[in-house]
C-alpha cells in the first residue's frame, strides 16, 4: 500500500467516474444490440424482461413465483432482480451505466424526479391503446403523475395506517377498545388518558398515578415512529407543503401543534418511548407486553400475524378530523426498455391483486383494484377471516384508508428527498426533546423555502 | 523494455481504474450532471455553491470530519504505539497469542464490526452502559447524542488498529540492539532508553503511520453509513458520507465530484504540510 494509491482511493469520485466510463462503453454496446434485435426480430424470438424489486424473503418468494407464472402464461422471459438493501444506490448506478432494468419498484422521490427527466415511460399512451385495460378499475389515489397526462406508474401496493394493539393489555387495564369507525375515533385527550392508563412503571403504577416513575417504565402505552409524523399532521388539518405548494406546511400552526403533541407523548406524558428508548424495544414489543398499542402501516400486520398474541386494530386517534395516511411506492417502466409492450403486459399482471394474493392475504399489501374493496366476495379473499386481518380490519384499515386516506408527501411533493435532508435533522431536535416543534421547524423554514418547488401532477 | 512489460498490468490498472476515472470526475465536477441528464458545462458553480453557503451541509460536514481526524489520529498513534510496545516486551508470555488478538479486529469487515458496536453502544442494554452503571457512573447516549457520537466512533476505530500496531511492532524490532547495549553500558535506565533511542529510531514509522492514519481518517465512511446515517442532527455527517448521499441518494453526480475533489485537495495539502515539517523531527539513519 503506497501513499499514491491511498491518495487515489481518497477520491470516491473515481468510483463515480468508472460508472460513467462504463456508461460510455455500454451505451454503444447497448445500441448495437438493440438494432440487431430489431433487424432479426422474428416470431420465435424470446423477449427477456428484467424486473427489479426489494422486500423480505416472503415478498421475494411471492413476487418471484408471480413472475414465473407470467412467464408460463405469456412465453415472455422474466429475469427477477431482487435487491434486499441499498436499492436506490444500485438502481442509480445501473441507470448511470445505461443498464437499467425494464421495469421494477422505485422509491417515490427518485421515480418522480427521474420521470421528470424522461427516464421513465409515460404509461398513459399504453393504457389508452390497451382495450383490456380500464384505468377506472384501479384506485384513483395510487397514481404518480409528473404532469396531468404523464403518469409514470401506480403504487406497487396500497398501504394505510392504523392503530394496532395487544387486546389482553387493554382489557386488563380496563380501557375501552379503540373504535374501528371514523366517526367514533378517540379525540386526543381521551387517547392520552388511555395511553397513560396503559403505561406502567416497574412497580406497576400507571402514568396517572402521582407516584409514577417515568425513569423506570416497564410498559409503554404507545409506540410510534415519530419521524412518521404526517398522520398526526394531516389529522390536525396540516400538510407537508401549504395548499398552494409555495409554503413550508410543517412550519404552519396546525402542523407545529400536531408535532408538538407527538413530542409531548414522550416528554410530558411519558406514554411513548423516546427514539433512544425505542432502540431497546424488540420487534415483538406488542407480544412481549413492552408496548400496549402501536401506530404503523398495514405492512406490520404480516409480522404480527406470525406472533402469538391477541391482536386488535382500530382507527387512529384524531386531532381535528379522523383520517389516515395512504402510503406507497411506485412500480415503473424504464424509458430505456427495448420491449415497452411486453413490459406493460407484465406491469398489468403485477398490478392485479390475483397475481400477488399471498402478499395481500398475508397483510403486507392492500390491493390496487377498486373491486377488492367493495365486492364482499373479493374482500373475503384477503381482508377477513385470516390472522393478519383481525376483526374490525375492514372498517379500521380498509374503509378508512380508501375513504379518508390522505396521500403521503411522496406521491406529489417535488424535491422531497432534499427537503427531508433538512427537515429530518430539525426533527431530531424535537424528538430528542432539545427544542420545541415551533423552534425547530420555524428555525429550518428559511433553509427549506428555497428548495420548495410545489407539487407534481397539478 | 521487459521491465515495463512486466509492470504493464499494474500500469494499465492505474491508468484505467484510477487516472481516467479521476480525470473524468474532475471534468464532471464542472458540469450539471444528475445521472438522468446529459452533463452540461456550468463552470465553477458546483464549487462556488459550496463555499458561499448555498449548500447547507458543506461546512458542517467539514467540521465534523476535522473533529474526527483531530481525535482519531493522535489517539490512534498513541494507542497503537503503546500496544506495540507492550507486545514487544521480552517478559510477556504468549506474545503471539496477544498479537493475534490485537490484529483480529482488522480482519473483521467494517460492516460486521459496526453491527457489533451498535450493540455495545446500545443505551439501555449495551455493554458500555452496563459497565458504567456497575461502577455507579452516569450512562452515556453514545451514538445517539450530538456531543458523543464522534468520540464514540473514534473509540470504535481504535479497536481496529491492528495494521498500525503491526507496523509499529516491525519498527520496534528493527531498532538495533547495539544502541540499547551501548546505552546500558553508559548507565541509561528504561525511560532514558525509550526517550533517546526508541522514540528517535521510530520517528520514520510514526511519520508513516501519521500520514496513513490521517488519510484514512479523512475518509471515514462505513460507520456513518451503517450506524448513524449522519445523525443525530448531522453530527456525524462525515465528508465521505456526504459525498455518497449527494451522489447516490440525490443523484447529483456533478456536485458530488466537486465535493470529492475538495477532499482530495485537502488531503494533499495536509500531506504536504506533514512532509515539510517532517524534516525537523523525523530521523533517518541513512541520512546521518
Amino acid at each position: 500500500m503506497n501513499i499514491a494509491n491511498r491518495l487515489a482511493g481518497a477520491v470516491l469520485s473515481a468510483a463515480l467516474a468508472i460508472s460513467v466510463l462504463l456508461a460510455g462503453c455500454s451505451d454503444s454496446g447497448g445500441a448495437t444490440k438493440g438494432e440487431v434485435g430489431k433487424e432479426g426480430q422474428s416470431q420465435e424470438e424470446t423477449v427477456t424482461l428484467k424486473f427489479s424489486f426489494w422486500g423480505d424473503t416472503i415478498e421475494k418468494k411471492t413476487v418471484t413465483e408471480a413472475l414465473e407464472r407470467f412467464e408460463k402464461e405469456t412465453g415472455i422471459q422474466v429475469e427477477p432482480m431482487h435487491v434486499p438493501a441499498d436499492y436506490l444506490t444500485k438502481l442509480t448506478t445501473m441507470v448511470a451505466g445505461n443498464v437499467a432494468p425494464d421495469l421494477g419498484y422505485l422509491s417515490s422521490g427518485a421515480a418522480l424526479s427521474w420521470g421528470r427527466d424522461g427516464k421513465l415511460l409515460n404509461l398513459t399512451p399504453l393504457m389508452e391503446n390497451d382495450p383490456d385495460f380500464n384505468k377506472e378499475d384501479y384506485l384513483d389515489q395510487v397514481w404518480y403523475e409528473i404532469d396531468p397526462g404523464n403518469a409514470i406508474g401506480m403504487s406497487t401496493a396500497v398501504e394505510g395506517y392504523g392503530l394496532m394493539y395487544n387486546k389482553q393489555l387493554l382489557l386488563e387495564a380496563g380501557v375501552e377498545l379503540p373504535p374501528t369507525e371514523a366517526d367514533k375515533a378517540w379525540d386526543w385527550d381521551t387517547f392520552v388518558e388511555y395511553a397513560k392508563k396503559l403505561t406502567l412503571d416497574d412497580q406497576g403504577r400507571n402514568a396517572l398515578d402521582p407516584n409514577f416513575n417515568p425513569d423506570k417504565i416497564r410498559q409503554f402505552g404507545l409506540q410510534y415512529d415519530p419521524y412518521n409524523m404526517m398522520a398526526a399532521v394531516v389529522s390536525n388539518g396540516g400538510n407537508f407543503l401549504t395548499e398552494d405548494g409555495k409554503g413550508f406546511g410543517l412550519a404552519q400552526p396546525e402542523a407545529i401543534e400536531a408535532i408538538q403533541k407527538l413530542a409531548d407523548l414522550m416528554y410530558v406524558h411519558h406514554v411513548s418511548p423516546t427514539p433512544l428508548q425505542t432502540k431497546n424495544l424488540p420487534d415483538t414489543a406488542l407480544q412481549t407486553k413492552k408496548v400496549a398499542m402501536t401506530v404503523s402501516g398495514n405492512w406490520a400486520l404480516q409480522a404480527f400475524a406470525e406472533q402469538d398474541f391477541n391482536l386488535g386494530v382500530g382507527v387512529l386517534p384524531k386531532l381535528k378530523v379522523s383520517n389516515t395516511l395512504l402510503d406507497g411506492a411506485p412500480t415503473v417502466i424504464f424509458a430505456s426498455t427495448k420491449h415497452p409492450k411486453e413490459a406493460w403486459l407484465l406491469y398489468k399482471y403485477m398490478a392485479d391483486p390475483e397475481s400477488v394474493l399471498p402478499l395481500i392475504e398475508g397483510g403486507l399489501w392492500m390491493p390496487l383494484k377498486k373491486e377488492w374493496y367493495t365486492n364482499p366476495e373479493k374482500i373475503n379473499k384477503w381482508a377477513a377471516g385470516n390472522k393478519a386481518h383481525p376483526a374490525g380490519y375492514t372498517e379500521a384499515f380498509m374503509k378508512q384508508t380508501i375513504e379518508n386516506g390522505i396521500r403521503t408527501p411522496g406521491f406529489e411533493v417535488k424535491n422531497l428527498d432534499k427537503i427531508n435532508a433538512l427537515v429530518t435533522p430539525a426533527l431530531d431536535l424535537v424528538w430528542t426533546g432539545k427544542q420545541s416543534a415551533e423552534e425547530a421547524l420555524r428555525g429550518v423554514e428559511p433553509k427549506v423555502l428555497p428548495l420548495i418547488e410545489g407539487y407534481y401532477g397539478r | 523494455m521487459a521491465g515495463i512489460l512486466f509492470a504493464l498490468p499494474s500500469i494499465l490498472g492505474l491508468i484505467m481504474f484510477v487516472m481516467l476515472p479521476m480525470i473524468a470526475s474532475l471534468l464532471l465536477s464542472f458540469t450539471d450532471y444528475r445521472i438522468v441528464n446529459t452533463p452540461k458545462f456550468i463552470g465553477f458553480t458546483n464549487y462556488t455553491r459550496l463555499f458561499d453557503g448555498t449548500d447547507p451541509y458543506f461546512y458542517n460536514s467539514l467540521w465534523v470530519t476535522f473533529k474526527y481526524v483531530i481525535l482519531r489520529v493522535p489517539l490512534g498513534l498513541v494507542f497503537s504505539f503503546i500496544a506495540a510496545f507492550l507486545l514487544n516486551m521480552g517478559f510477556i508470555r504468549g506474545k503471539s497469542v496477544f498479537r493475534t488478538i490485537f490484529y483480529l479486529p482488522s480482519i473483521v469487515p467494517a460492516v460486521a464490526s459496526s453491527m457489533i458496536w451498535l450493540w455495545l453502544f446500545s443505551p439501555d442494554l449495551g455493554l458500555f452502559n452496563s459497565f458504567l452503571e456497575a461502577l455507579n457512573l452516569p450512562t452515556l447516549d453514545w451514538l445517539y447524542s450530538e456531543q458523543t457520537v464522534v468520540p464514540s466512533i473514534v473509540l470504535m476505530s481504535l479497536w481496529g488498529m491492528g495494521s498500525t500496531i503491526i507496523i509499529f511492532l516491525a519498527g520496534l524490532q528493527g531498532v538495533p540492539r547495539s544502541l540499547y547495549e551501548a546505552a546500558i553500558v553508559d548507565g541509561a535506565g528504561a525511560i532514558r532508553k525509550f526517550r533517546h533511542i526508541t522514540i528517535p529510531m521510530m520517528t520514520p514509522i510514526i511519520f508513516f503511520n501519521l500520514i496513513m492514519g490521517s488519510i484514512g481518517a479523512f475518509q471515514v465512511f462505513t460507520e456513518a453509513l451503517i450506524m448513524t446515517q449522519g445523525g443525530p442532527n448531522n453530527a456525524s455527517l462525515f465528508y465521505n458520507y456526504y459525498i455518497y448521499r449527494q451522489a447516490f441518494q440525490f443523484g447529483e453526480m456533478g456536485q458530488a465530484s466537486a465535493i470529492a475533489w475538495i477532499l482530495f485537495i485537502i488531503i494533499l495539502l495536509v500531506t504536504v504540510v506533514f512532509f515539510r515539517t517532517s524534516k525537523s523531527w523525523v530521523f533517518y539513519e541513512s541520512e546521518v
